[in-house]
């Protein structure tokens, strides 16, 4: 097997052979990602309405559904009415600090059977459990960490209360979002994704995730087909009054 | 035509598989519905020029600085917990990843879509170790099933029939299955979702690799990717020394062309981020990561003909647009990596030796360079390597005699004018209006197209006659 170092001095050996093909340089970089991601946010709360107006015809175009409601409040009626339009109960959410309010309640009494995944680690067995109910979930409910206007992305990163899986395994997915999730081009997503590097957190997950639209292949006759293995259905729900106050 | 047989010669597979009449129609469709979506992506996408151009800037620039950025990457992914391994050459990477198969214990593997994993034929080597291994996209799974190779980088699937697809099926089930595209997904997503759920290693390419980050970058539309990345106890990701990019900011330019360029989507379905194992209060996600860093001849093309080619972002739309890929389709090229590209990247992994007869099959007409993400200029590199060949004398001998003669008689004056009269009177019987048809000796070359005869006036003798008309 081949070491590090005899791998790299290869490289080293035949970069010296040759200046390249052209004086190159690569992208520029926010020299404080931070600041620039404050700042875009400030600028886009003025521009909500146009970015989620474009989000809307986006995501619509990728094959997602999409609902606008008032308050948090509100959700738990979209949810229920998904679930009884498709027949089914079972429904597993992020934690409800995650989520940014406790809906569970709320879900229960408009009859769903509904699961929060835990807030922090939990010994292996239970994650062989929970992981198990979370594939047998027909719903999985979702907060989004960045909404993309010019493709109609919901961007989520997993932790600590945020399972990959409640995005990926149940068949329908809904993801509840508010203004200051929406961005307008995934260039500025670049951003936010520079400035997330300084601040990661004990909670903070090892994925992040670009989600546009349902599961899809066109791998038999080119025939587009959804719901392969991820979801069939992608719902996003957005709230106009800010969800965390 | 099922696996291409490197015994046969090369035109004999691109003839077969011109007599195919379902492959021809299936390429047809395929590659037409391809460019007109690559097209009208960018059609909506004015910045797309100026990104592209940057593109490519972003690949030269990181292969001028590679090893630093790669021993960067190396750095964060051991941060996080990962393991490194190195890979100069396939048999080494086959081993990287038999060796966790074992340490771990792996009886299943799932795999999302890899070519670089295609290109060191690991399935065959961790079937021969007793580990099943379980291509989860829909399309490697037909393929698989079939025993087969993908015909197309993104579309490997594409020359089978949805009834070929249900035969498939019902083979592996042992129950008939019906041939729509909807019922045969449902099928594959269950057949499936149980493989993901009990598999012990998940394997995967790498479309990018971030050095400031350490983070690996799949993207894919069917989600196998979150999958294999979230589900298995041991995630092994295999990749090409040339897929890592500097930043999370110059990814972001990446992901702006490649979808618009493979499938002319505006993003993929799912672009996922990973960096290294599970962490602390995540409910799912490996125990270990593991990246195969695969040299396989990159390495020495950093100084050589083909550097260009590793720029090269896997997304088949140089494919698409070939007159030859077209009409040929990826399995007559015999090699892991079809197509235009295909032909370099062969010359890159298995030597210039390799490709003797397919550095020839392109017209050189540049349509792939339009259509490629970074404008890798793949005309240009299919000359440099004709020009390698004709050095390692790998012609036949009539043939390097013939070009050797005619060599000498269009670089020397005298020659020439003394070879008109000859060549007039030794085509006479052959030739007809311009063209000559057949003649002894040129059957290779009068059985698919003319050879042009010699003028009866040549444009010289023209030329002094209406210098001599005015004077």
């Amino acid at each position: 097997m081949t070491t590090r170092v005899e791998f790299l001095s290869r490289i080293r050996g035949e970069m010296a052979k040759t200046r390249g093909l052209f004086p190159a340089r690569t992208a520029p970089r926010p020299a404080d990602p931070r600041g620039v991601a404050e700042m875009l946010k400030r600028e886009l709360a003025e521009r909500w309405p146009a970015a989620v107006e474009r989000f809307q015809r986006e995501f619509e175009r990728v094959g997602g559904v999409f609902y606008r409601v008032r308050a948090l409040a509100d959700v738990p009626q979209v949810v229920a009415g998904i679930a009884r339009e498709r027949e089914v109960r079972r429904l597993v959410a992020w934690d409800a600090r995650e989520l940014g309010g406790d809906l569970l309640a709320a879900l229960e009494a408009r009859g769903l059977d509904p699961v929060a995944m835990p807030p922090g680690e939990v010994p292996a067995e239970e994650r062989t459990r929970l992981r198990r109910l979370v594939a047998d979930a027909a719903l999985g409910l979702t907060g989004v960490d960045l909404a993309i206007a010019e493709t109609g992305t919901l961007v989520v990163r997993s932790g600590a209360g945020r399972p990959r899986s409640t995005s990926l395994l149940p068949p329908v997915h809904i993801a509840v979002f508010d203004r200051t999730a929406l961005i307008e081009s995934l260039g500025q997503a670049g951003v936010f994704l520079e400035a997330w590097q300084g601040e990661e957190s004990s909670g903070t997950g090892a994925v992040v995730s670009f989600i546009t639209g349902p599961s899809r292949t066109a791998d038999i006759e080119l025939t587009l087909t959804r719901g392969v293995h991820g979801p069939k259905e992608v719902h996003a729900v957005f709230v106009e009054a800010p969800i965390r106050g | 035509m099922s696996e291409a047989d490197l015994s046969v010669p090369f035109n004999r597979r691109a003839a077969s598989a011109m007599k195919d009449a379902h492959l021809q129609e299936a390429l047809t469709i395929a590659t037409t519905k391809f460019i007109g979506l690559r097209r009208e992506a960018f059609g909506d996408f004015p910045e797309g020029e100026r990104l592209r151009d940057l593109a490519r800037e972003i690949k030269e620039a990181t292969l001028q600085r590679l090893d630093g950025y790669l021993e960067q990457l190396i750095d964060n992914v051991e941060r996080l917990g990962g393991r490194v391994h190195y890979a100069a050459t396939a048999a080494e990477a086959r081993g990287a990843v038999l060796d966790i198969a074992r340490r771990t214990g792996a009886r299943m593997a799932v795999k999302s879509k890899s070519m670089a994993t295609e290109e060191i034929h690991l399935n065959e080597a961790l079937e021969a170790a007793g580990v099943t291994a379980v291509e989860t996209d829909l399309g490697e799974y037909i393929i698989q099933l079939a025993h087969e190779r993908p015909s197309h980088i993104i579309a490997p699937a594409i020359h089978k029939t949805k009834g070929q697809v249900a035969d498939l099926f019902a083979k592996e089930l042992r129950r008939p299955v019906a041939a729509d595209p909807e019922a045969l997904t449902r099928i594959a997503r269950g057949e499936l979702r149980e493989k993901f759920l009990h598999a012990d290693l998940g394997i995967t390419g790498a479309n990018f690799a971030i050095a400031d980050t350490g983070t690996v970058v799949l993207v894919s539309n069917e989600g196998n990717a979150r999958m294999v990345t979230s589900l298995p106890r041991v995630h092994v990701a295999v990749m090409g020394v040339e897929k890592v990019v500097p930043s999370m900011t110059d990814l972001m330019v990446f992901l702006q062309i490649l979808a618009k360029s493979a499938t002319g989507q505006k993003l993929s379905v799912y672009t996922t981020l990973v960096r290294g194992p599970r962490r602390t209060g995540e409910l799912e996600g490996p125990d270990e990561f593991h990246l195969v860093l695969l040299d396989n001849g990159r390495i020495r093309q950093l100084a050589g003909t083909l550097r260009e080619s590793l720029y090269c972002l896997r997304c088949g739309a140089c494919l698409n647009v070939c007159p030859v890929y077209r009409q040929i389709g990826g399995h007559a090229y015999g090699y892991t990596y079809p197509g235009p590209i295909g032909i370099l990247l062969t010359a890159m992994l298995d030597g210039p030796s390799a490709v003797k007869d397919l550095a020839h099959a392109s017209s050189l007409c540049g349509a792939c360079v339009d259509a490629c993400p970074v404008r890798i200029d793949i005309p240009r590199m299919l000359v440099e390597l004709r020009r390698e060949l004709d050095e390692k004398r790998l012609a036949p001998w009539t043939e390097r005699l013939a070009y050797g003669l005619l060599a000498r008689v269009l670089s020397n004056p005298r020659l020439y004018r003394w070879a008109k009269p000859v060549a007039r009177l030794v085509q006479r019987p052959f030739a007809r209006d311009g063209a000559i048809r057949s003649a002894p000796l040129l059957g290779e070359w009068t059985r698919t197209r003319d050879l042009p005869a010699v003028a009866s006036v040549t444009f010289q003798e023209r030329w002094k006659d209406l210098e001599r008309e005015a004077q």
